[in-house]
Parts: structure tokens; sequence; C-alpha cells
């Protein structure tokens, strides 16, 4: 084989992507902005979503019915804003207040406080919480009031507490969410980002006549499919770095910013070291080369351009459902689950960020991927050499 | 489809393949330039058999198409660049090469725009500036100025002739009878994957009784119709 030959390959198919407005649309900016957009999203809801809802939760509509006057001091003291309402239900049906109280009397003679609450807003929801405890607590103190009264200790209602801890650290909690976003969202990609250079190096050629000139050259066809697939390879392999550098661009904004909810102080404080990145990027590199040679095979059987993309875009629904698949909790890689293509390398990456992967978990998918991907390679080279994919007409 | 097509030709000469669409003219420029393996038979150039040897071949051999495309997003240089590397010239001597060339098909003026700026004459120029960049002792053309406005198709021609007295042997594929007629030392005429005849224009006219190419040509399609009834 021709190295200097392969090297001429790819540096044409750079030189043409790097001037491609589309490869470079979905192989740079879509990355760079996807994952500040993604990160963006959440800060919005985290922050000023909630912040709304956390001052409208304090609206409180108060029916007359309501007539202690320590419940209705017990929740002034806790902040809320009480209005009064002929009809409390509706007030807060019509979203006039965030929850309302009511109250009625049982057959037994015993008051009873209804908590209005409407269950699809967060805000309703915060509210109907809060009253509750401020109700519970008020309750609690009238009992122990009247205990102490009778001379009967306040223990005889808390035998024992009974609290719970959550043995994961933060950083461990901020990880999962990260690598399980990370891992799928490194993949979905890398598959779009190559997947434009890898249809315009093939489908492309045949469209424009140019694969004629090519093949009439005296570079063999492997030497030719070859930079093409190193080609469509570093395509994906930049959107995977590209991806990475703006989610760790997008965390330290994050971490920087002031007040701002735990989730994303907790993300921004999961960020992964150089390490961790390199080892992610290691996973990744065969990968890129298994996408790459999957999606350029696939387009070689098309026409042209809008028969590839419609013959490729299917490929990229069934990456992403393994991706999705590593996303829910509980599941770990083991080594049967670590010869799995694309589910090995969503969920190895959720395991490094967590920094619990196993070095033969690990070694077995970056095996398995390499495999996959020499095979893929492969199967490229053979379509290649076929006159009736390449000169279908 | 081709069925036991056998000819030859040599330094400086023109052979033109003249057929209708799908008589199997692109087809037998393709295998000849390695780019489809005949399921049969064989076929030499420059002393290098086709199949056994096809990098080979393509060295030495320049081959263009008339609806050959070109990268839109290089320049004329960049491509030049390209395929004088995939045919071995070193950089120095390709950076000299690719002047000459470009002066001697008056490209000097476009040769770093990119091809999407280009008009089609430009374009043809360019992919005629990268079949001779390596300077093949073989041309392999087929229909080269289809497409082209006369004047261009008319440069084009008059460059071939010139490679024909430098010594080229060349192969030509067309469908245009007047530039069969100008260009071609000798005919063949290709219909239905055959060679229905072969030589100079007089041997032509001796063999058919006819005077001109384009009644020539006629007759032959003509008698392999009236042939294809009678079975």
């Amino acid at each position: 084989m021709n190295l200097k030959a392969v090297k001429t390959i790819y540096g044409k198919e750079m030189l043409d992507m790097f001037r491609d407005r589309r490869s470079l649309i979905s192989m740079i900016v879509v990355p760079v902005i996807a994952m500040p957009g993604i990160f963006a999203v959440i800060h919005y809801f985290t922050q000023n979503l909630g912040r709304k809802a956390e001052l409208e939760s304090l609206r409180i509509g108060v029916s007359a019915s309501i007539s202690q006057a320590p419940i209705l001091a017990a929740l002034k003291a806790a902040g809320l804003e009480l209005l009064p309402q002929q009809d409390a239900r509706r007030a807060v049906e019509n979203k006039s207040v965030a929850a309302g109280l009511d109250q009625t009397r049982a057959d037994d003679g015993i008051d009873n406080i209804v908590i209005y609450r409407d269950r699809t807003r967060e805000a309703s929801s915060i509210a109907a919480e809060r009253l509750t405890s401020v109700l519970e607590q008020l309750k609690l103190d009238q009992v122990k009031s009247s205990l102490r009264g009778l001379g009967v200790s306040e223990r005889i209602l808390n035998p024992f507490t009974v609290t719970s801890a959550n043995v994961a650290a933060d950083k461990k909690m901020a990880g999962f969410i990260l690598g399980s976003v990370l891992g799928y969202a490194v993949l979905l990609l890398m598959f779009t980002g190559g997947m434009y250079p890898a249809i315009d190096m093939t489908a492309g050629e045949k469209e424009r006549h140019t694969l004629e000139t090519l093949l009439a050259s005296p570079a063999t066809r492997q030497e030719i499919i070859l930079g093409k697939i190193l080609a469509a390879t570093t395509a994906s392999f930049l959107t995977a770095m590209l991806t990475i550098a703006s989610l760790l661009a997008a965390m330290q904004r994050m971490g920087m910013g002031r007040g701002g909810a735990e989730l994303e102080k907790l993300i921004s404080r999961a960020a992964p070291d150089a390490l961790t990145v390199g080892l992610i990027l290691l996973t990744l590199l065969p990968t890129a080369l298994f996408a790459a040679s999957l999606m350029i095979t696939i387009a070689l059987f098309a026409r042209g351009f809008k028969e590839a993309q419609s013959l490729l875009t299917p490929l990229v629904m069934v990456v992403v459902v393994p991706a999705v698949i590593s996303m829910l909790p509980g599941l770990e890689l083991n080594v049967g689950l670590a010869l799995i293509p694309i589910f090995n390398v969503s969920q190895l990456i959720k395991e490094i960020v967590l920094g619990e992967y196993s070095r033969l978990t690990f070694l077995t998918a970056f095996a398995s991927n390499v495999v996959y991907a020499l095979i893929a390679f492969a199967i490229s080279v053979r379509i290649f050499k076929n006159e009736s994919v390449l000169f279908r007409s | 489809m081709v069925d036991h097509i056998s000819f030859e030709v040599g330094p400086g000469e023109i052979l033109g393949l003249l057929g209708p669409n799908g008589a199997g003219k692109t087809t037998t420029l393709r295998m000849l330039a390695t780019l489809l393996k005949p399921s049969s038979g064989r076929a030499r150039i420059g002393g290098r058999d086709v199949t056994a040897e096809p990098a080979e071949v393509r060295r030495k051999i320049g081959f263009l198409s008339g609806d050959t495309g070109l990268y839109h997003r290089l320049t004329s240089r960049e491509i030049l660049r390209i395929f004088g590397r995939l045919n071995g010239i070193d950089e120095r001597r390709l950076r000299s090469r690719i002047d000459e060339v470009a002066a001697m098909l008056r490209m000097e003026e476009f040769i770093d725009t990119k091809i999407d700026k280009l008009s089609t004459g430009m374009r043809q120029r360019t992919s005629l500036a990268r079949t001779l960049l390596h300077d093949p002792p073989i041309l392999i053309l087929d229909e080269p100025t289809s497409g082209l406005d006369v004047p261009t198709a008319r440069a084009i021609e008059e460059f071939i002739v010139e490679a024909r007295r430098s010594g080229k042997c060349i192969l030509y594929s067309t469908h245009v009878m007047e530039e069969a007629e100008f260009l071609c030392d000798r005919i063949a005429v290709i219909n239905e994957g055959k060679i229905r005849i072969i030589g100079t224009m007089n041997e032509l006219k001796a063999a058919t009784g006819r005077q001109r190419l384009r009644e020539i040509f006629l007759a032959l399609l003509d008698s392999d119709m009236r042939k294809a009834a009678v079975v």
C-alpha cells in the first residue's frame, strides 16, 4: 500500500470537508452550540422557573371559614401572603393563588383543614408542601402544649426518630447525571458529525461525477477508501472532542455563576479531570473509526446525496437506542455487556466519569470496538471494490 | 455490454470510437481505464495487462470523459496538485509542471479560483490539464467536448491534434461525426457491443461505397436493424 497516496486522498478530503458548509455545521457548529444550549436550558429551568415558582408559591388563598387565629398567625410567621377568598378551590383552579385553605367540621367536632393544590403546577406543589409542614408543626406544638399541661412528657410522641443518609457523595451523584448525558450526547453527535462528510465523499462524489476520475488515478481502491475513512473518522472524532470541550466549558461557566440551583452547583463540581477526558477520548477512538466505516459503507450504495441521507438517518436513530438504555440507572458493565457496540461506549463513559470502571471491562469494550471497527473497515473496502455498487445508476 | 471487441492503437495515432448511445463505447473505455473488469478477454495498454496490472496501466493513461466532474470547493491548482501527487510527481517538479500545463491551456487567470466560480469551458480545460499533468503516453478521451460551446470544443480539438503530434496514442470516443472526421486517423464504428467496421476514412468509404461518415454510420446502423428484424 502506498501511504503517500492515502495521505493525498486524506488531505484532499479534509480540504474539501473544511470548505463544505453542511459538514462544518454538523461537525463544529452543532457540538459547540448544542452543549452550551442544553446547559442554558437547564440553567433557565432550574434558576428562573424555580425562582418564579418559589415566589408564586407564597400566595395562599384563605377561605373565611379559617377562623383559628393560631393558624393564621403560624402561616403569616412562615412568610406566606394570605389572600382572603370566597372560594379557595376556585382561586387555585384559576391560578390566582398557588394553594388554598378551607376549613370544615366533621360530625365528631374535629376541625378539618383542606389544602387545595394543582399537582400540574410546581408553585402549587411547593405551596401545598409548605402549608402541610406549617400546619403539622402547629398541630404538634398544640399537642405538646396540651401534654405539658397534663404533666406528660413530650417524648411520648417521639419514641424514636427516622433519618435517611445518602452514601453517594455529591460528586458521584453529579458524575452519574453528567456521565449519562455525556455518553448519549457524544455518541449522537459523533454519528451526526461524521454523517455529512461520509456522504459527501461517497454518494456526493458519485453525484458530481468525480469518483470516476479518482478511480482512474494510480491510487488503488484500497488506498482511496482508506483515505476517505480516515477523513470521516477525523470528522467524527473532532465532533466528539468539540462536544466534550464545549460541555466542560459550559460546566465551568455554570460553576462561576452566582446563586443557582443545587443541581447546577453539583454538576459544575463534577467536571472531569484530564485523565478522565483522556480515557473517554481513548474509548471513542475505535468508535469513530467504526462510525466512519459504517456510514461510508452505507452511503456508497446511494446514487446521490439525498438517497444517502435517507439511508443514514435511520442508522443515527438506531445508534441512539443503546445510548439511551445506558442512561438508565442500575446498569453496570460486565464482560458480556462490554461486547455490545455503542452501548458499551456510552456505559463505559458513564462509569469512567463516575470513576467506577474496571480494567477488564474497559479493555474488553475497547478491544471489541477495535474489532468492530476493523470489520466495518474491511466491509467498506470490499464494497468499494464492487463495480455494481460504484457505477450504480 | 461489449462483445469480442478487438483493436490496436499506436503512438501518434487517434482512433475514434463512434457509436450511438448505449453502443458500448463508455464500457470499452472504462475497461481500458481499469474502472471496470472485463468478464473475459484481454487488453494491454503500453504493454501492461489491464486486469493483472491496473495501477501500472493507470500511470500510463490520461482518462477524461465529457461528464467528468471536478471538486467544486477546490481551485484548479489544488485539483492539479492532488492528481499530480497521486501520479507520483515529486513536489518541486509538480509546481513547475502545473505552471507549464496552465500556460499551455491558458489557465493562468483562473487557476487559483474555486471551480464553482468557473465557466464550463474553464472547467473542461482544468479537466484536460488534470489528464495531461503527468504527461501520459496514452489518452483515453470519452466525449471530451460534450456540452461545450463551439469555440471551447474547437480549442480542445486543436489541443488533441497537438497531443498526437507529440506522439501520444489517443483513443477518442464521440458521436459527433464532424469531430471524428476532423480528428481521427482511423475510426471504429461500434454498435450493440460489437465493432461493425474499423479503418481509415478512405477504407470506410471503399468498404461501404458511401462518401460521408454520417452516411457510412447510418448505413451500418440500418443494416444492423434489418438483421435484427429478420432474426
